[in-house]
C-alpha cells in the first residue's frame, strides 16, 4: 500500500454505541492502524482535517445543524460510510417520524420545545450520497472489519441482501418461532451472523429490510402468532419507519 | 441374517462400544424441542428416539461453510485446505436421511465428480434406527419406510423394550464384534404408519409435474411466502452453494469459502447490473419444488425429496410441500376427468 | 434410491483450484471495457472452443465468468474482454501486464464448430456480446475456406461504445466479410445506421438452406432477434444463442446457473432455438 487512507470518524444523533464499539477493537486496532491514518475523531482526538479518503459516520440527522455538518463531511470525503442503524435507517430515532413532529417535541422538551429546533430523524442517505453502509444496532465488529478490509483493498464491500433466517439456518440454531416467540428474521437483512436468535432472542429488525421484502407475508405470520395487525406493523416500523414511509430505499 | 436384541438399558454400553474404534456421531437434544447430530462425548447424551434433527447428516460431507482454498494476498498464491475423510460411525440415522446422502453421492459423482465431497465421504459407517413418524414425515410416500435399511451397515429396529439389531454389511458385522447380545426372537416389525401422504403413485408423479408448470398453486403459495430460504437450507438433498472470498484483518490472507445457498432467495439469480433471473417468488417456489420432483427425477427416475418434512415444519409461513404436491395432483386428476 | 458405488475420490479432479496465469497485455477498448491477453503456466494452450468461457479468480474479490474472446486458431495466449460493472471487474481493471490472475476452465459447451463447417455464418452481436463472438469470427477468418459467407451484424447503444474498432476496420476491407453495424443513438459524427439491431435483419439476403445464426447480446435482445430471424424463414434449430446467468462454480454443482432442467455452465451457454423453446425460463 503506497499511501495510507486518511480516515475520519463522526457522530450525530444516536446512542454512540456504535462509535464506542470502535474502541472495543483492542485486538484488531493495531492491525487497523497498520493500514490507515485516523486524522479526525472527536471522541479520541482534537483537530479537523480538510480532506479525507474515508469518513465513517454514525447517528441519524435530526437538527438543521446536523444537515449542515453532513454536507461538509460529504464535501471533504472521497468515500462516506454510514455506520449503525441510526445512520443507515434513521434508527429507533425514526420511530418518532410516524407521529406528528410537534407532539414529539412537546413530549420530549415540554414547554421549552421552541428552543430546540428538530427535524424528523433521517438516515444520512436522505440528505447526502452514502457509498457504503455498516448496519446494525449496534453494528458488529465482524461487519465493521469486513467493510474496512474491503475498502483498504480497494474493493466494493459486499452487502448481504438475504434474510437473517439464512444465517440462523447455517448455524443450525433452533428457530425462536419454534419456541413460541415472534421474529422479524424472515424480512430482515442478514450480516449479523444471526446474533440475537443465536442467543435465543427474537430478531427485532435492526439491520433494515431485505430488497423487495414480503411485508404482507410477514404481517400474516405475526397475526397468526396472535398479534393484531396494528401491533404487527409497529414491530416492523421500529427500525424501518423511514424505509416503509419511502424516505429511503 | 438373524437380528440381536439390544435392551434399552444397554444402549449406553452399546454407544461406548462403538466409540472404541472410531468417533461416533449421533443425535443430541438442543434447545426447547430440537435435535442435532454431534460427536458423542457422553454416551448418556445420545437420543435414539427423536423425530428429526435440525440439519441432516449432509452437514458432515457438505459443510454449511466449507473452505475451498486459503489465499495469500501478498504473494498472490493459494493453498488447498486438507480434505479429510469423515471416518466415523454415524449412529441413529433415519432412513430418509441416508437416502438423501445417496442422492448427494449421485450429484457429486456424476458430471464433474467433486473431490471435496467424495474425499469426505470415505470411511463412514452408518448405524440406522427406525422412527415413529410425526405429523410432518411422509417418506413412505416416496418409497422410504421407517425401517428401510438401504445403505446402512447396521440397523436398529425399534421393538418392545429396546432395539432389534441387524448387521447388514461386513463393516457392520465388524462393528458389533465384541459386544454380546442375545438373539432377537420375534419377527422384525414392518414400517410404521405415516400420518402424511402424497396421494400419488411414483409413476404418475412425473405426469403431474409435466402438467403443473403453469398451475395457480405457485402464486397462491408464494403469496404467503417470505422468501427467507429456510426450506432449502434445511433440506437434506439441497446442494446449491454460494462462493465468497473472506479477507482477514491484516489484509494479507483470506479464504475462499462456499456456503449453503437457496434458490428461494432473490439474489440467487441476480447478475451485475441488477437483473434478477427468477424475480418472481412464484417462479422460485416452482423451481424449488421442481428440483425435488421433476428435473433431476426425469434423469434418475427418483424423487429428490425424501419426505423428511423439514421444509414444512420449519416454514414460519406454514407452507407445506405435501400440500403443494397434493394440490397439483388434484388439479391433474381434475383435468384428466374433464377430458 | 438405488444404492450406487461411491466414486473413488482419486478419480475426481480438484474442481475449484485455479491456475495462476500471467497477464501479458492490457488494452483499452472503451472507457468501460478492457482487453486482457493472458498466458497460462509454461505457455500451455487453453484449448477452448469459440463460445466457451473461463472463471477468472482474483483473491479477495472472488471469481467471475468471462467468455474467451480470442480464437483457438491463434496460439500462445488467449484474450478476455471485460466490462467494468461491479466488485471483481473493477479490481480487474486496475491490473497491469506482469500481474497474475487465477484461471479455471474452459467451461461450457461452446459452438459446435464441426456442425458449423460449410455453413453461411450469420453472426449477431449486441453490445458486449461481440466479445465472445469475436472468437467465432476470427476462427472463421483463419479457416476461411471451411465456411460459406461470413455475415456480421453488430449493434451497440452508441458509437462511443463500439468495440474492436481497429479489427472491424479490417473486416470492412475484407471482401469475404459482410459487416453491418448499427447504433441505437448516434452522436453528431455518426454516419452509419441507427436503430436497434433487429433493423439490420430484414434487409439481409440469406440462403436459408445453409445459413446458421449465432447470437449473443443482452437478454432482451434474444426474443426480438429470434422473431426477426424466424420471419425471414430461418428454422429455430439453426439459431444458436449464448445465454448468461449468475455463476458460482462453472462445473454444474452450485446450482446458480440452472434454468429449468439445464445447467448453463455445463450444457450451455450455447443453445439452439429449439432447445430454448422447451426451457421456459430461458428467455
Ligand atoms: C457465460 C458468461 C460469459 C460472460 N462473458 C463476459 C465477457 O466476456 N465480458 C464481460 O465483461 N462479462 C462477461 N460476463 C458477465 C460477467 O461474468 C459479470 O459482469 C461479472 O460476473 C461481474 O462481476 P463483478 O464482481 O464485477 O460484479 P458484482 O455485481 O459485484 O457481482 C458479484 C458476483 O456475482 C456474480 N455475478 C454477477 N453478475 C454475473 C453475471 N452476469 N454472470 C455470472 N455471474 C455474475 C459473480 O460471481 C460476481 O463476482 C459473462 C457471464 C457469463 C455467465
Ligand atoms: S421457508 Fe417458507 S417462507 Fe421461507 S422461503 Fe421457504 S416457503 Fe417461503
Ligand atoms: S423438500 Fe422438504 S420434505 Fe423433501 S427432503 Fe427437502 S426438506 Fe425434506
Ligand atoms: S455455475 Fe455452478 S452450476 Fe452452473
Amino acid at each position: 500500500m503506497a499511501l495510507k487512507p486518511r480516515i475520519g470518524i463522526f457522530d450525530f444523533t444516536g446512542c454512540e454505541g456504535c462509535e464506542l464499539n470502535h474502541l472495543n477493537f483492542e485486538d484488531q486496532l493495531l492491525d487497523i492502524l497498520e493500514h490507515v491514518e485516523i486524522v479526525e475523531w472527536r471522541e479520541a482526538m482534537d483537530g479537523r482535517a480538510d480532506e479525507l479518503d474515508i469518513a465513517f459516520v454514525e447517528g441519524s440527522l435530526s437538527t438543521p445543524d446536523c444537515i449542515e455538518r453532513i454536507h461538509e463531511i460529504r464535501r471533504k470525503s472521497k468515500v462516506l460510510v454510514a455506520v449503525g442503524a441510526c445512520a443507515v435507517l434513521g434508527g429507533i430515532n425514526a420511530m418518532k417520524n410516524i407521529r406528528p413532529i410537534e407532539e414529539v417535541r412537546e413530549e420530549v422538551y415540554g414547554k421549552d420545545k421552541y428552543l430546540f429546533p428538530t427535524l424528523p430523524a433521517l438516515p444520512l442517505s436522505a440528505v447526502v450520497e452514502v457509498d457504503h453502509s455498516i448496519r446494525g444496532c449496534p453494528m458488529t465488529q465482524l461487519e465493521f472489519l469486513k467493510v474496512f478490509t474491503s475498502l483498504v483493498m480497494g474493493k466494493q464491500p459486499v452487502q448481504e441482501d438475504y434474510a437473517v433466517c439464512v444465517e440462523c439456518k447455517l448455524k443450525e440454531n433452533e428457530c425462536v418461532v419454534e419456541k413460541g416467540m415472534i421474529c422479524l428474521g424472515p424480512v430482515t437483512r442478514a450480516g449479523c451472523d444471526a446474533h440475537c436468535p443465536t442467543f435465543g432472542q427474537m430478531c427485532i429488525g435492526c439491520r433494515g429490510l431485505v430488497t423487495d421484502p414480503r411485508l404482507e407475508a410477514m404481517e400474516e405470520i405475526l397475526v397468526a402468532q396472535g398479534l393484531s395487525m396494528d401491533e404487527a406493523r409497529k414491530k416492523l416500523q421500529m427500525f424501518n419507519a423511514n424505509q416503509l414511509e419511502g424516505v429511503t430505499s | 441374517m438373524t437380528a440381536m436384541m439390544l435392551d434399552n438399558d444397554r444402549v449406553v454400553d452399546f454407544v461406548t462400544h462403538l466409540q472404541e474404534n472410531k468417533p461416533v456421531y449421533a443425535p443430541h437434544a438442543k434447545g426447547r424441542s430440537s435435535f442435532v447430530f454431534d460427536q458423542v462425548e457422553k454416551p448418556d447424551d445420545v437420543v435414539l428416539d427423536y423425530p428429526r434433527t435440525l440439519h441432516s447428516i449432509k452437514k458432515f460431507f457438505l459443510p454449511p461453510q466449507d473452505d475451498l482454498l486459503d489465499f495469500n494476498l501478498v504473494e498472490n498464491s493459494f493453498t488447498e485446505p486438507e480434505l479429510k475423510p469423515f471416518d466415523a460411525v454415524f449412529l441413529g440415522v433415519h432412513s430418509y436421511d441416508l437416502h438423501a446422502v445417496m442422492r448427494l453421492d449421485y450429484v457429486y459423482s456424476q458430471g464433474n465428480p467433486e473431490r471435496n465431497y467424495l474425499a469426505r465421504r470415505q470411511g463412514a459407517v452408518f448405524v440406522g434406527v427406525s422412527f415413529t413418524p410425526d405429523k410432518h414425515h411422509f417418506s413412505g410416500s416416496v418409497g422410504i419406510g421407517t425401517n428401510d435399511t438401504t445403505g446402512f451397515d447396521v440397523f436398529l429396529h425399534i421393538v418392545d423394550d429396546g432395539y432389534a439389531v441387524e448387521a447388514l454389511t461386513e463393516a457392520g458385522t465388524d462393528l458389533l464384534q465384541g459386544f454380546d447380545m442375545p438373539v432377537y426372537e420375534g419377527a422384525l416389525p414392518a414400517s410404521a404408519h405415516f400420518e402424511q401422504h402424497i396421494y400419488v403413485p411414483q409413476g404418475k408423479l412425473l405426469d403431474v409435474f409435466d402438467h403443473g408448470y403453469h398451475s395457480v398453486v405457485w402464486s397462491d403459495e408464494a403469496a404467503h411466502c417470505t422468501g427467507c430460504g429456510t426450506c432449502n437450507l434445511i433440506c437434506p438433498t439441497c446442494s446449491c452453494f454460494n462462493v465468497e472470498d473472506h479477507v482477514d484483518v491484516t489484509v494479507t490472507h483470506g479464504t475462499r469459502t462456499r456456503s449453503w445457498d437457496s434458490c428461494m432467495l432473490r439474489g440467487f439469480g441476480e447478475v451485475a447490473g441488477g437483473e434478477v433471473f427468477r424475480e418472481n417468488l412464484a417462479d422460485r417456489q416452482r423451481h424449488r419444488v421442481y428440483r425435488k420432483f421433476k428435473y433431476i427425477s426425469d434423469e434418475t427416475g427418483e424423487p429428490w425429496c425424501v419426505g423428511c418434512g423439514r421444509c414444512t415444519m420449519n416454514c414460519t409461513a406454514g407452507i407445506s410441500i405435501v400440500n403443494i404436491v397434493n394440490r397439483l395432483v388434484n388439479e391433474y386428476d381434475k383435468s384428466r376427468a374433464a377430458v | 434410491m438405488t444404492e450406487h458405488k461411491l466414486m473413488d475420490p482419486a478419480g475426481a479432479r480438484d474442481l475449484y483450484l485455479p491456475e495462476m496465469a500471467e497477464i501479458v497485455a492490457v488494452k483499452d477498448l472503451t472507457d468501460q471495457e478492457k482487453l486482457y491477453e493472458i498466458v497460462l503456466p509454461e505457455g500451455r494452450e487453453l484449448g477452448h472452443k469459440p463460445g466457451q468461457f473461463v472463471a477468472v479468480s482474483m483473491f479477495g474479490a472472488g471469481e467471475a465468468p468471462f467468455s474467451v474472446s480470442s480464437s483457438p486458431t491463434r496460439l500462445g495466449s488467449f484474450e478476455l474482454g471485460v466490462r467494468k460493472v461491479g466488485m471483481l471487474t473493477e479490481m480487474m481493471h486496475r491490473l497491469v501486464p506482469g500481474e497474475k490472475v487465477g484461471i479455471r476452465g474452459p467451461f461450457g459447451n461452446g459452438f459446435d464448430m464441426e456442425a458449423l463447417r460449410g455453413k453461411d455464418l450469420l453472426i449477431i452481436a449486441g453490445g458486449i456480446g461481440l466479445v465472445p463472438m469475436r472468437s467465432l469470427i476470427n476462427y472463421a477468418i483463419d479457416r476461411r475456406d471451411d465456411f460459406g459467407r461470413l455475415i456480421i451484424c453488430y449493434g451497440s447503444h452508441s458509437d462511443a461504445e463500439l468495440l474492436f474498432n481497429d479489427e472491424r476496420k479490417l473486416w470492412d476491407q475484407d471482401p469475404r466479410i459482410e459487416h453491418h453495424v448499427t447504433v441505437d443513438v448516434g452522436s453528431d459524427e455518426w454516419t452509419g445506421n441507427t436503430g436497434v439491431i433487429t433493423t439490420l435483419i430484414p434487409r439481409l439476403e440469406l440462403d436459408l438452406s445453409r445459413t446458421v445464426a449465432c447470437v449473443c447480446g443482452p437478454p432482451v435482445m434474444y426474443r426480438y432477434v429470434q422473431l426477426a430471424l424466424r420471419s425471414k424463414g430461418l428454422p429455430e434449430k439453426e439459431i444458436f444463442m449464448s445465454l448468461e446467468r449468475r455463476m458460482k462454480c462453472g462445473v454444474g454443482k452450485c446450482g446458480h446457473c440452472q434454468i429449468n432442467n439445464t445447467f448453463v455452465c455445463t450444457e450451455g451457454p450455447v443453445y439452439n432455438g429449439l432447445e430454448l423453446k422447451s426451457l421456459q425460463e430461458a428467455l
